[in-house]
């Protein structure tokens, strides 16, 4: 049974009195305005605070487990520390709240705004952020395993040493953002926008040889389309499937020992060093590659067109190709190409 | 084999089927079929035709069908060329350099192991399938 009703708080809000540490189970009190009270180590579990104006007010260690608490304005609340297992934050607006070590395991947060909050340490496994503006977040350390994260904006976002394994970011904006030591294992990161993303383990900036992008080991990526700029580097020990990839002219892309790119085609101008697997789809799977190195325990299976000038081809020993060899069209469409690897008489 | 081998030199043509037990060295150009232990094969030599070899180490010329244990290869694979071996080599050219090697329309089919065309799960390992002396499933 709780402490206190909803008029008991209305009346103790209004005298100055304290409410920290009340028993406040199933408080009912949407649209309340409660801007500033504190609620500190108050059990809430299961209250009912829909659209509630809660700006400024201090949920420290509070329970919120369950609470319903949809369409509430929490901006720049301290929800440090409190457990809010279950609650439903749908459009909730927790613009610069402060969320460091709270518990918001499988929490409902779709389209709700956490712009500038901070969630370092939080617990967000299996949450609801669809759709959520997250940018400029501070959510480094946090759990965000099996989250769906999608189409939410992570714009400058701090994900740094954060927990991604397993969540949904299909189409996410990640923008800017910080995946230093992210574990990402599991991810979906289908269209997502990782454009100036900074991370070692996902993608990261290196001065002026541009941008170098790493694919990590154990991440899947499936029926993705992706271009990589002239001058760029790319590096995959994940899977790829089902995916296609353009290349600027002097790409450096290397599919890793760990690396498995199946059902894939590449197109460009690029330099390509298989540790891993490449398997194509539809022939050619590799077309107009400057330099193509298969290494000792890397394989190939796959049509390769070359470009008109050919390609520089390397073959390690203990590479495996099932591999065909193509001649790209000519360019002008009028006289025998010069090289000399002409037609067999 | 005392370091002996069969040399065809430069200016030298020859046509049909060779077998030997010796190692071959082409300078000239050989059209037909060959057999033989090892096959070398000079930048100025060219070599058209089915050729079973245990090694094959060429500089020149090829087209036709090559099957060998061993191939290194440079300088320039005609159309229409196929080349099975358990292992093969090419050394990447500087990327300023002139090419190592020049192919044409060809097929590659290298190593013991047969690769699968579906790769389902990267935690999925497949064991490769048997395969006979010739490599073939």
């Amino acid at each position: 049974m709780a402490d206190l009703t909803a008029d008991a708080v209305l009346r103790k809000i209004k005298t100055g009195e304290k409410v920290e540490r009340a028993d406040l189970r199933g408080l009912a009190m949407p649209k309340a305005l409660l801007e500033g009270v504190s609620f500190r180590r108050c059990d809430l579990d299961g209250a009912n605070l829909e659209g509630a104006r809660l700006a400024k007010a201090l949920f420290n260690n509070a329970s919120l487990r369950e609470a319903f608490l949809a369409g509430a304005d929490m901006r720049e609340a301290n929800l440090d520390g409190a457990d809010l297992e279950g609650a439903n934050l749908q459009g909730a607006i927790l613009v610069g709240a402060n969320l460091n070590r709270a518990n918001l395991e499988g929490a409902n947060l779709q389209g709700a705004d956490l712009s500038g909050a901070r969630l370092t340490h939080t617990q967000l496994v299996a949450a609801k952020l669809g759709g959520a503006n997250l940018t400029g977040a501070n959510l480094s350390r946090a759990d965000l395993s099996e989250a769906d994260l999608s189409t939410a904006k992570l714009i400058d976002a701090n994900l740094e040493s954060a927990d991604l394994s397993g969540a949904n970011l299909e189409e996410a904006n990640l923008l800017n953002a910080n995946l230093r030591d992210a574990r990402t294992q599991g991810a979906n990161l289908k269209n997502a926008n990782l454009t100036g993303a900074d991370a070692p383990g996902l993608v990261k900036k290196e001065g002026t040889e541009g941008l170098k992008r790493y694919f990590g080991k154990g991440d899947v990526l499936r029926n993705a389309h992706l271009e990589f700029d002239s001058g760029a580097s790319v590096e995959i020990e994940s899977l790829f499937e089902q995916c296609t990839i353009a290349l600027g002219e002097g790409t450096e892309f290397v599919v890793g020992k760990s690396g498995t790119l199946s059902g894939c085609q590449i197109r460009g101008a690029g330099r390509i060093t298989i540790h891993g697997k490449f398997v194509e789809k539809e022939s050619p799977g590799i077309t107009g590659a400057t330099q193509l190195v298969v290494t000792s325990g890397g394989s190939l299976i796959g049509a390769v067109e070359q470009p008109a000038d050919y390609t520089r081809f390397g073959f390690e020993p203990g590479c495996i190709l099932r591999m065909k060899i193509q001649q790209g069209k000519k360019k002008d469409g009028g006289a025998e190409r010069s090289g000399k690897a002409g037609r067999q008489r | 084999m005392n370091g002996r081998k069969t040399l065809v030199e430069e200016g030298t043509q020859f046509k049909g089927s060779m077998t030997s037990d010796c190692p071959i060295e082409v300078k000239g150009r050989i059209e037909g079929d060959l057999s033989a232990p090892s096959l070398q094969v000079s930048p100025s030599g060219a070599v058209h035709g089915k050729v079973k070899v245990g090694a094959i180490q060429s500089q020149g010329e090829l087209a036709g069908e090559f099957d060998a244990d061993t191939v290194q290869l440079s300088g320039t694979v005609k159309d229409n060329t196929v080349i099975r071996a358990k292992s093969l080599e090419v050394k990447l050219a500087p990327a300023n350099g002139k090419m190592q090697v020049i192919f044409g329309e060809c097929q590659l089919e290298v190593g013991n192991e047969q690769p699968t065309k579906e790769i389902a799960k990267p935690a999925s390992v497949r064991p490769p399938e048997p395969v006979d002396a010739n490599g073939t499933p």
